[in-house]
């Protein structure tokens, strides 16, 4: 997480400097019509900021133990195990997005597009999240508490490595 | 049915690295496969398909153009038309083709197989975003199927021009409505690619050993995060404009057109990198495996890229010089800035080639002319940047020749993709005759095409006009370049044939057909069912290089 976390904060700094240089040159300049500039910056380095941050405190989460997937002399073995679980094939995404195509037409057409889009919409978020339950259909023989391990280890159990 | 996936293992007899064989029952197939599947693999093809498609279909609306334009007061189609096609042609081009097809595409097809991971790490989400890039596709087409025809004011569709008194009916609604949808497909796959990167890679994948590739999807995948909000946001005035009396760009009631123009480009220039990284990315990949080398200066390339994405957030009003609403210098020495890491890039690229041992097949041939025509196009960009020589070519096919030179570069490059990793897609071999062929017939219609409209562009011929008179110096250039336009459809045409007959009748890839060194040619061709059944060590950035030449293993300078 740690390259991660930099680059995008690396970013975020950037955007800060361009921003502020922006914001400076435009005040010198005399250009006061052009305000969304400075706007639009402003949201940019808001968005990279926040997940930068977000991940830097996930990076201190973890008290200086790297994952595997972060540690140079990593081997297959060490990563053994659940990974994560991932969805079969489904029909709730297409008609999802169906919805959504008829909720882009009302606002074309007219607004009685939004019945069919948002019956499609709807039924389709019930059976996308009804589809498959993460602790029922676990296959036999994998404990789910092993899932919850695969989480990152509590923090004060572990030995700091600064 | 939930499929727990583990992590792939070099082969042991304790352990068993197919766990999701035990799942029982039939696995769908033809179109129900199409529809339902979750598998980034079957996504990632249905994007490629479906993005060659939507290249076909605008270049034959370029071909309309084209023969409108090839001889002076011609008749060949109405002004009306004319506008339509050149609206549909340009935003076909950029939405639905050159960005998808390259970050949506290949980035899902590839991110996970070329970090080891089974699949994305929201593979439902991953096919709603293919539904709604197909919803905007169709969208963009229906409008031709409306009485007052498609959109007709440009793909930038600069205000006053696009509000409802100018361009009334459903036709510019569609355009505004499809642009989102794609837009909304593009954040998605981001979120997408984004966590699938962070959190997925396997073991010993640190984010410094990911292929070149995979940096550049990343990168472009965050400036994607950026980018499509503010156009999202600036439809949504456009639509209240249109249809709830807004008055945000129209004139007449006090609105400001060029804050259109600065919501417009700071999406537009962002959106010009979007469709570029991922192609570099390409490119980079196909010449280390075909000049059997390691990526030269790998880290400088990462740092190049970085840059290239950090600076385009600065540059979007160098397409608004001439409005004189915009603060020239600023933008002027942003844009000069960009050529700094590009030409790094381009050192990198022939430092990869430099005394590699070249294998010149098809993809080589079209990476190299990938290099040919984007510097091309990157060397008019320079020029168009500097606002003295802009104020004299804005709006003339000068401007028409530099973009092409550069998104034709890129389609270069993604068809060198397309030939790369066909073996790896469909398992069997393309035909090299015809992939050649395909690539002198390309280079030649597209030089013939778009390198008069430069002499056009300086002769003062304006883009978007539907005809002009003769006795203005125009009408060999234009007759040139219609004709080239001709050879460069046959090209495509060659490319098409190759890729369906391969398809059918090709003689099989196997697993690595390049000797190349990334991960995704560890697994067989076509990659299974959540893609690795045993992984190789990964020591440095060409893991499967390293484990079939232990004699020549990749130094590692870290």
């Amino acid at each position: 997480m740690k390259v991660e976390s930099r680059t995008i904060i690396g970013a975020f700094v950037f955007l800060v400097i361009l921003a502020a240089a922006y914001w400076a040159m435009v005040a010198t300049y005399g250009h006061t019509a052009e305000r969304s500039g400075i706007a639009m910056l402003i949201f940019s380095f808001s968005a990279y900021g926040l997940l930068g941050f977000y991940l830097l405190a996930q990076y201190f989460r973890r008290h200086g133990t790297p994952r595997v997937e972060d540690r140079f002399d990593a081997t297959q073995e060490e990563g053994a195990g659940v990974i994560d679980y991932f969805p079969a094939a489904s029909i709730w995404p297409a008609g999802m997005g169906l919805g959504m195509i008829f909720g882009g037409c009302a606002l074309v057409w007219g607004l009685w597009y939004l019945y069919i889009g948002g019956i499609l919409f709807i039924g389709s978020v019930i059976g996308w999240v009804t589809e498959s339950d993460y602790t029922e259909d676990v296959l036999p023989g994998i404990d789910p508490a092993e899932l919850a391990d695969h989480e990152v280890p509590s923090g004060p159990s572990l030995p700091h490595h600064g | 049915m939930t499929l727990l996936e583990d992590r792939p293992q070099p082969p042991s007899e304790e352990h068993n690295p197919l766990l999701m064989d035990i799942v029982p029952g039939p696995r769908p197939a033809g179109l129900v496969k199409y529809i339902t599947s979750t598998d980034h693999k079957q996504i990632g093809l249905n994007y490629l398909v479906t993005g060659l498609l939507a290249f076909v279909v605008a270049g034959i609306m370029a071909l309309g153009m084209r023969t409108q334009l090839i001889v002076p007061n011609n008749h060949f189609i109405t002004a009306d038309v004319y506008n339509q096609l050149f609206t549909i042609h340009g935003t076909i081009m950029l939405f639905v083709f050159a960005g998808p097809f390259g970050f949506a595409g290949f980035g899902n097809y590839l991110v996970p197989l070329m970090i080891g991971a089974p699949d994305m790490a929201f593979p439902r989400f991953n096919n709603l975003s293919y539904w709604l890039y197909l919803g905007g596709f169709s969208l963009l087409m229906a409008g031709f199927l409306t009485n007052n025809g498609a959109a007709q004011f440009g793909w930038f569709g600069y205000a006053p021009l696009t509000e409802a008194i100018h361009s009334p009916g459903p036709g510019g609604d569609l355009w505004l409505v499809g642009i989102a949808l794609t837009g909304f497909s593009g954040i998605f796959s981001a979120v997408n690619i984004i966590t699938t990167i962070f959190t997925l890679r396997a073991p010993g994948m640190v984010m410094f050993r990911m292929p070149i590739f995979v940096w550049n999807i990343l990168v472009t995948m965050f400036l994607v995060l950026l980018a499509f909000p503010v156009l999202t946001s600036a439809f949504a005035l456009l639509w209240i404009d249109r249809h709830l009396g807004g008055n945000f760009f129209n004139t007449q009631k006090g609105g400001q057109p060029i804050l259109w123009q600065n919501l417009f480009w700071f999406f537009g220039h962002p959106e010009v990198y979007i469709i570029a990284l991922p192609y570099f990315g390409v490119v980079t990949e196909v010449l280390a495996s075909m000049c059997r080398k390691p990526v030269f200066g790998y880290k400088g390339m990462i740092a190049a890229t970085l840059s290239i994405g950090a600076l385009s957030m600065g540059v979007w009003a160098h397409h608004m010089y001439t409005t004189g609403a915009v603060l020239l210098p600023f933008f002027a020495a942003m844009s000069l800035l960009i050529a700094v890491p590009t030409g790094i890039k381009f050192f990198n690229w022939i430092g990869t080639m430099w005394r590699g041992t070249i294998v010149l097949n098809t993809p080589l041939l079209f990476s190299i002319g990938f290099l040919i025509q984007f510097l091309m196009g990157g060397v008019t960009g320079v020029i168009l940047a500097q606002p003295v020589l802009d104020f004299q070519l804005h709006n003339t096919y000068f401007v028409v020749a530099h973009f092409h030179y550069v998104i034709m570069g890129l389609v270069f490059g993604g068809l060198a993709g397309l030939y790369y990793w066909y073996p790896k897609m469909t398992g069997r071999m393309f035909d090299e005759r015809w992939g050649k062929a395909s690539f002198i017939l390309l280079l030649i219609g597209f030089n013939l095409t778009f390198f008069p409209q430069h002499d056009l562009g300086l002769r003062g011929m304006p883009r978007r006009i539907e005809t002009y008179n003769a006795g203005l110096g125009w009408n060999f250039l234009n007759e040139l370049s219609s004709i080239g336009s001709y050879i460069t459809g046959l090209g495509v045409v060659a490319t098409v044939i190759n890729l369906v007959k391969s398809y059918r009748s090709g003689p099989i890839a196997g697993d690595n057909p390049w000797d190349a060194q990334t991960l995704e040619w560890a697994c067989s061709s076509p990659p299974p069912d959540h893609n690795f059944e045993a992984l190789p060590p990964i020591r440095s950035e060409r893991p499967v290089w390293d484990a079939n030449h232990p004699d020549m293993l990749t130094k590692v300078g870290h």
